[in-house]
């Protein structure tokens, strides 16, 4: 079937490699408090910085921890692989089953948010906010796997 | 919609691993189609209809509520 918008199977993979360690890192970063924002400090460009300390600016090679920049790009990056690379057996049906996750996904995220909204406030939103950048590719990728998962395991005993 | 796919599946004496890959889907996507989980599109209709030597129509049917 031709598909839009996938990446090959081999990806997934690829995908899983780079998602898990950074993910990992980044949750025990956040659950004991780690500053590891001192590490990697290399040059950057800048197209607007307003760091601490220095100077706001555009267009700025200035220089940074590059330590959750790092983080966040794998986390991204991984999770996309996962989320579209091709299954194995990728079809129509899995396509209808990705778009529903997809929405169920985008629903559930935004609902969260509106829930922290009304029910959080000061820091813990922000730490809301932080969270969400990464949670929308969690959430669709817990539904899409699950739903594969049943699918697989109903339909492996009748004949 | 109904269909009567697994009907003419055991006229012809085939599994649903078989018809899937004749028809290049997952077996799972025939399993849901049978249950009438799955309302396949058109390009896969035509190509069960090629399969069966059936006319669409008479693999699918529309129920009152489509």
């Amino acid at each position: 079937m031709k598909t839009h918008f996938l990446f090959p199977n081999k990806f997934k993979i690829l995908g899983w490699i780079l998602f898990i360690p950074s993910l990992l890192t980044f949750m025990l970063a956040s659950i004991f408090k780690l500053d590891i924002d001192k590490y990697l400090n290399i040059k950057v460009f800048a197209i607007y910085q307003e760091s601490i300390g220095q100077k706001p600016g555009f267009f700025e090679i200035i220089e940074d921890s590059f330590s959750y920049e790092l983080i966040t790009i794998l986390i991204i990056l991984g999770g996309l692989f996962i989320c579209f690379s091709k299954l194995k057996n990728e079809d129509e049906y899995t396509s209808k089953i990705r778009y529903e996750s997809l929405v169920w996904a985008t629903y559930f995220n935004y609902f969260l948010i509106l829930f922290f909204t009304l029910f959080l406030y000061g820091m813990p939103f922000l730490n809301v906010i932080v969270y969400n950048v990464y949670t929308l590719l969690i959430f669709f990728m817990i539904r899409f796997h699950y739903l594969i998962y049943k699918l697989n395991k109903t339909s492996t005993d009748d004949e | 919609m109904t269909n009567n796919l697994k009907v003419l599946r055991a006229i012809k004496n085939i599994s649903q691993e078989e018809l899937a890959k004749k028809i290049s889907v997952s077996r799972q996507t025939i399993n849901a189609m049978e249950k009438g989980k799955y309302v396949p599109s058109t390009v896969l209709a035509l190509k069960l209809a090629r399969f069966f030597e059936n006319p669409v129509e008479e693999i699918f049917s529309l129920e009152n509520e489509d």
